[in-house]
């Protein structure tokens, strides 16, 4: 660890794996505490429990044995829903907010190397995201509950498994947000997303006899590298299991969330090596 | 590298691509400069000149498309130079939801500062800028001054041996001025080196040692502001109190020395300023209409006047190119 004293007997500690997590976590504690401070994210967040409050009152159309089964599925259906859309839009706007700001003209300038911000910035939006689906599904849980449902392993799965999602989608948004303005950052990351959830049919397609991506040579070339950028995302979607009330086995939920986690790894790299060599304007 | 050079610009240039053609624009071009421990430094220059662009590639936040920069002996983009500098960036934004006390909170756990260092310098640093009853208070209910200062605080928690300051100054009211010029100079006091960014020709005689004046990317002029001010010294100016009659045709004779120029006339006193070569003249003619030398010196520049030189200079240059 390499410790700098000023004349005036200031220490600093910058070097060392030590130091550089601590940075990190102040990055991180920042962007949490910034949300922690705006009304926005607290009305969202409100809007979303109510909605969920709201399929109590759905439930009652159901038939009797069903109403617990709606409600099951109304919260499967919104809270990962929610979390995408808010990793689409926050990611999006992570950097942009800091650059537009100028916010992060005070900040690179200390001795903190941009990796260390950008991997802050993306732990406090990871963060921030698990906090907000730990309090959808603690609401979730309390209407369900309600209607005479409870907590199964699949449906606890099934969140992991959507928040895995979630923190893949950040990455991607990162990357993009690294690159290009807000707009065009939700747009393709939007896409990704689209194209990650239909993967597998797109899969299909390209091994079908009778398809344009098997007949149409530009069209296999192009469905080979969207399958090839982009992650099977149905990988996430345990609803089968949910529906059936089967146990997910241990080793596929390990293995998906490796590959979520491993794609993760893999656009915030990318998204380090564009944020290092960008000019701050 | 000697270890009391703080900073080295070595033919620094910048050119962005702007446009759809990515046309280049040349906003910094080639300029060198030092700076010594304890030494201020005034980086001068119009709107648009490229200060700030080569504040930005001081400190890493953009690279230099040539050249090279050393800060401590190390290129800017090593985190352990930068520890050493306090920045204050050009109408500094900071969190607004966070209060004065959050922002150098965080800025010392970036710096690598102990907990129990933070907590006892935060509050005397905040208070030494005045912010010691604002300290809780958000800031985005703080006005540009305020703010200013917040800025100075961050740039001064860890002690740094480096300032630079970006447009200090600028979007005060006199009285925020008055004090943020008085903090300088007491920072200077302290023994810090200054390197800081203005236009405004005052600050900079008032805080600086060295200038470096850029124009359109350009470093027209640097050195020290009493060489270079007396650097173009041709001509001198003289105080004459003429005889008690016929002041008229005592100023004819004086001012038809070749070259003399009467500047201002109070009376019986004049002031004449002629080239520095034709003092002798000028001395002799004084003697024949009975007129008293009370004042004879070499003409300064003031800083104005060099910077409108060294500028329009550029600017018929690039004008003509």
């Amino acid at each position: 660890m390499s410790t700098l004293t000023s004349n005036g007997g200031v220490k600093l500690r910058t070097e060392g794996v030590s130091r550089s997590l601590l940075r990190i976590f102040a990055v991180a504690g920042n962007t949490l505490r910034e949300a922690g401070r705006n009304r926005l994210f607290y009305g969202l967040l409100g809007a979303a429990a109510l909605l969920l409050v709201f399929s109590v009152l759905l439930s009652d159309l159901a038939l009797l044995d069903q109403k617990a089964r709606l409600v099951q599925d109304f919260g499967l259906f919104l809270i990962p829903l929610l979390d995408v859309a808010s990793a689409v839009l926050l990611g999006a706007l992570l950097l942009y907010k800091e650059i537009d700001r100028k916010t992060l003209y005070a900040i690179l300038p200390k001795p903190i190397r941009r990796s260390e911000f950008l991997l802050g910035k993306l732990l406090g939006l990871c963060a921030l995201l698990a906090l907000q689906e730990a309090a959808l599904a603690l609401c979730w849980y309390g209407v369900l509950k309600l209607r005479g449902g409870g907590m199964t392993q699949p449906i606890g799965i099934a969140l992991l498994l959507s928040y895995v999602e979630v923190v893949f989608v950040t990455s991607v948004a990162l990357f993009f947000s690294a690159l290009s303005r807000p707009v065009l950052s939700g747009v393709l990351t939007l896409g990704v997303f689209l194209i990650g959830r239909v993967s597998y049919v797109l899969a299909d397609l390209l091994g079908a006899q009778k398809s344009v991506f098997s007949e149409v040579p530009a069209m296999h070339a192009v469905g080979r590298v969207l399958l090839t950028v982009v992650p099977d995302l149905s990988t996430f979607n345990v609803a089968d299991e949910v529906l059936l009330g089967w146990d997910v086995p241990v080793h596929y939920v390990t293995a998906a969330t490796l590959y979520g986690l491993s794609w993760s790894a893999l656009f915030t790299v990318a998204a380090l090596l564009v944020f290092e060599r960008r000019d701050i304007i | 590298m000697a270890d009391d050079v703080l900073l080295q610009l070595d033919r620094v240039g910048k050119t962005f691509r702007t446009g759809f053609w990515g046309r280049p624009v040349q906003a910094v071009r080639e300029v060198s400069l030092t700076l010594h421990r304890g030494e201020s430094v005034g980086y001068l220059g119009p709107n648009g000149s490229g200060k700030t662009t080569s504040i930005k590639c001081i400190l890493s936040l953009i690279q230099p498309s040539s050249g090279a920069i050393r800060l401590f002996g190390k290129a800017p983009s090593d985190a352990l130079a930068r520890a050493r500098v306090g920045y204050l960036p050009e109408s500094p934004y900071f969190y607004d939801y966070l209060t004065p006390h959050e922002v150098l909170d965080y800025v010392g756990r970036l710096y690598g500062m102990d907990r129990g260092a933070l907590k006892n310098r935060v509050p005397k640093l905040l208070d030494r800028l005045g912010l010691g009853k604002a300290m809780h208070r958000p800031l985005r209910g703080f006005s540009k001054g305020m703010l200013q200062r917040v800025g100075i605080a961050q740039s001064l928690l860890s002690d740094p041996d480096l300032l630079i300051y970006d447009e200090p100054l600028s979007g005060l009211d006199p009285i925020g001025r008055k004090e943020v010029r008085e903090l300088m100079v007491d920072l200077r006091k302290e023994g810090k080196s200054l390197f800081f960014s203005s236009h405004v020709l005052t600050d900079i005689e008032t805080l600086c040692d060295s200038v470096c004046i850029l124009d359109r990317g350009v470093a027209v002029a640097q050195g020290r502001l009493s060489d270079l001010l007396l650097a173009d010294r041709l001509e001198s100016e003289a105080v004459l109190e003429l005889a008690a009659d016929a002041h008229d045709s005592a100023i004819a004779a004086l001012t038809s020395v070749e070259g003399a120029v009467l500047c201002e006339r109070a009376g019986a006193v004049v002031r004449v300023r002629v080239p520095t070569t034709r003092v002798p003249e000028l001395t002799r003619r004084a003697l024949e209409v009975q007129a008293q030398l009370r004042e004879l010196a070499p003409r300064r520049d003031s800083l104005e006047e060099l910077f409108m030189r060294k500028a329009v200079h550029v600017q018929d240059v690039g004008g003509e190119a």
